[in-house]
């Protein structure tokens, strides 16, 4: 039996008339999970323009470090942006489909 | 995620230092030890590294652990020179030039070395998102 995400078996032994936002797991909605990524990726893009300006001042000298923090914002960026446009495309199928 | 990042970074700096002590074993090669300086004389700064990376608190960096002098000095005979001893020697720190570079060189390849894992993990990291674009 292939059911990975339980959806038949959950469906069979669903009692009539039960609600089905009930039968959910209970967990972070997408939108709040969204909403951290954006706030970790803004932190960390915020570190790196922060250990940018202490490098250009004096603040501190690895040269290293400072690179590394910029490197970490800009991929951590880009999974964000991969992920919101995976999101987008799903959305724009979910509204191409005629009713 | 960027666990790597940290490691890779943690050796970039090790290496630095050890470039600075380095250059400054280099710098200070024919720098002869005066007896009556307070100071302690230049000898041979030989640096040590250690495991993990009390900076980003990560078990697989590396760290400098210690610095310390060799305390290795060789003598030359200079009369002429007002630091000679009553015996006319002057004393020197125990540099080899020659050391000196070969260990330059072996730092800069292994601060290559880490930079080409940097490369790998943010390579890694780019194909990884063509997995879901």
């Amino acid at each position: 039996m292939t059911d990975p995400l339980g959806i038949v078996s959950r469906i069979n032994t669903q009692a009539p008339g039960m609600s089905r936002p009930g039968q959910m797991p209970a967990g972070q909605d997408f939108k709040q999970e969204l909403l951290d990524e954006m706030r970790k990726v803004n932190q960390m893009q915020q570190d790196a323009t922060q250990a940018t300006n202490d490098l250009l001042t004096g603040q501190r000298d690895d040269i290293e470090g400072v690179m590394i923090a910029t490197q970490k914002a800009d991929s951590a960026f880009r999974m964000l942006l991969a992920l919101r446009n995976k999101v987008v495309d799903a959305y724009d199928e979910v509204r191409n489909i005629r009713v | 995620m960027f666990t790597s990042f940290d490691i890779s970074t943690s050796a970039l700096v090790a290496n630095r230092t050890r470039l600075d002590a380095i250059a400054a074993n280099i710098a200070n090669a024919d720098v002869p030890v005066d007896p009556k300086s307070r100071n302690p004389p230049f000898s041979e700064q030989v640096v040590y590294f250690a495991q993990g990376d009390p900076q980003s608190g990560n078990p697989h960096g590396v760290h400098v652990a210690a610095i310390q002098p060799r305390n290795d000095f060789r003598r030359a005979f200079e009369p002429w020179n007002p630091l000679a001893d009553k015996d006319g020697y002057v004393r020197y720190p125990n540099i080899d030039p020659v050391v000196q570079q070969a260990n330059a060189m072996l730092v800069t390849r292994n601060y290559d070395a880490n930079l080409a894992a940097i490369e790998a993990t943010k390579s890694m990291i780019s194909s990884s998102l063509s997995i879901i674009s």
